[in-house]
């Protein structure tokens, strides 16, 4: 579906963004459920946010590669307030942000929420796995805690 | 290793003007602000408007440009301007280095704040600044998810307090120091006492930060006139002069993917101000760490030195002034004499500058250091805005 939206519609369909030619395969991706990391053909390191180029050895040479989206939990907030979103009711409850260190190259980090738990059961270092929801009529990726990762919560 | 330093105590800070940091500036835009700061700045370094031929302002938002502050104040021939980012050592560091090359030879340095709809309830009701929330360049608010600065803070802070055991307890004394040291500060925006019950009871904004780990917005201006040593030894005996100054940044440098809190901008501004310095932290009267956030503070004084990463809750109870309410280091060394942009106004350490000059010209009246000589501030955060200078008097 990502290939057919063109970039005018690409751009539409991501408003709350800057859309770039660096950035684009990223969101297309998103249509596609697919996490897209930008990776480096000829040293073969993974950089996140997009980059025209590896900062690595300065190769242009760069293909958005899909990742798994497990990762371990390296920073963690909760939002008692926020930017409005549909899904997000800052008043039935804190909204959980986290950065994921992407198992494929710790270090690199994707940052969304966590669904499917209590907000307090989210912590630094717990493993986590990819999912989507629905934002503005578009997938949106998001975490969930993996199997067995609960510790029950802080209190 | 020693870096080169031509620059070394060559430029002074001759003046001084603000207004005072409110949150409710009835009705005066930011450019009254800067025009009444600027002017002072002016009148008290006791050099003629003809001769500012320099005007730096930060890109603060809603601040006149150069061009239009220069328009308002009749400035007649100006041979160097430009608008660095926010963050007050940015500015700072570029009028400096204008007047060492050169390029001018007296500089009016200016920042002008203003309350935003997104951070203000009153400001959200002012139909005056419905313009600062339109120029954000999306249709579409950005996401809860969203990494900025602010919410990057938070995580960081989460990510300090699980990698050291740290506590909340630890963030709050940040804010307990610069509330009672505000208490002296006639220009503070919040002088009411707190507690660390206060504090641990305060609504928490984005866990584990609550309201009074971040700044408090306010409209304000800030202004200093700078200008070469010689000129300013011809106006005063002894000039405060710019010892050492420097930015730092590594990369990665975007908020989520910062490699470590071992290793940020505040370590590479630390590691350049030292060696381009021939004062250090034992040489050092006042300290003025930023803290736009409370993890900032402890940040600095880990990262400056005076402690070991994750011992800054541990330091700052082992140099806390019972009687004060507030750090005293060693007994002699406080730190954000004037309360700090948690207390005094966010003013993105314009007010850690402004402090500093005055407790080393000894004007600082009940919060006066005795005979401070020597300042050191740790300006910004981790990511891209991290700065620090010492100054002394000559």
């Amino acid at each position: 579906m990502g290939a057919s939206v063109d970039d005018a519609e690409l751009v539409d369909r991501f408003p709350w963004v800057q859309v770039t030619h660096d950035n684009k395969h990223l969101f297309r991706g998103w249509l596609d459920r697919k996490l897209l990391i930008d990776r480096c053909d000829d040293c073969g390191r993974f950089h996140h946010p997009p980059k025209p180029i590896c900062p690595e050895c300065w190769s242009s040479r760069i293909t958005p590669t899909e990742v798994s989206g497990r990762g371990t939990i390296h920073l963690a907030m909760a939002l008692h307030q926020g930017a409005p979103a549909p899904g997000v009711d800052y008043a039935k409850g804190p909204h959980p942000v986290v950065a994921v260190d992407l198992e494929e190259q710790p270090g690199v980090r994707f940052s969304s929420t966590v669904v499917g738990c209590d907000p307090s059961e989210v912590e630094i270092g717990l493993p986590v796995e990819l999912d989507w929801v629905e934002r503005y009529g578009s997938p949106f990726p998001v975490f969930r805690l993996r199997e067995g990762a609960k510790r029950g919560g802080k209190g | 290793m020693a870096r080169r330093n031509p620059i070394r105590d060559r430029v002074a800070i001759v003046g001084l003007g603000s207004t005072e940091f409110s949150r409710d500036a009835g009705g005066r835009s930011p450019a009254a602000l800067a025009c009444e700061a600027s002017i002072a700045a002016i009148r008290d370094s006791g050099i003629a408007r003809e001769e500012i031929d320099g005007v730096v302002g930060a890109l603060e938002p809603g601040a006149p440009r150069p061009s239009q502050l220069a328009a308002m104040l009749g400035l007649s021939s100006v041979t160097h301007h430009s608008s660095p980012m926010p963050v007050a050592m940015f500015g700072l560091i570029d009028a400096m280095a204008a007047i060492f090359a050169g390029q001018c030879d007296t500089v009016l340095l200016y920042y002008a704040f203003t309350r935003a709809p997104w951070n203000s309830r009153s400001a959200a009701q002012d139909p005056f600044r419905r313009y600062l929330a339109m120029n954000t360049g999306t249709a579409k608010p950005p996401m809860p998810e969203s990494m900025d600065p602010s919410a990057a803070y938070t995580t960081w802070a989460s990510r300090y307090l699980h990698e050291y055991g740290a506590s909340r307890e630890d963030l709050g004394l940040v804010a307990l120091n610069m509330r009672a040291n505000a208490a002296r500060n006639p220009k503070a925006a919040m002088r009411k006492p707190l507690t660390m019950e206060g504090y641990l009871q305060a609504r928490m904004i984005r866990d584990p930060l609550c309201m009074l780990d971040m700044d408090i917005p306010v409209d304000g201006a800030d202004a200093f006139v700078l200008t070469t040593v010689e000129k300013a030894k011809a106006i005063t005996k002894h000039p405060v002069v710019i010892h050492a100054a420097t930015a730092g940044m590594v990369g990665p440098n975007e908020e989520d993917q910062l490699p470590s809190l071992a290793r940020h901008g505040q370590h590479v501004v630390a590691e350049a101000l030292r060696e381009r310095s021939e004062l250090w932290l034992e040489d050092v009267d006042v300290f003025f760490p930023y803290d736009g956030f409370s993890i900032i503070t402890l940040g600095w004084i880990e990262n400056l030195g005076y402690c070991k990463p994750g011992g800054a809750g541990r330091f700052m109870r082992e140099h806390w002034d019972e009687k004060r309410g507030a750090v005293m280091i060693d007994g002699r060394v406080p730190m954000n004499p004037h309360g700090g942009s948690l207390s005094e106004g966010a003013s993105r350490g314009t007010g850690h500058l402004r402090e500093a000059v005055t407790q080393l010209r000894g004007e600082a009246g009940e919060r006066q250091v005795a005979d401070a000589k020597t300042a050191l501030i740790g300006c910004g955060g981790f990511f891209f805005n991290s700065q620090g200078a010492i100054l002394r008097r000559l």
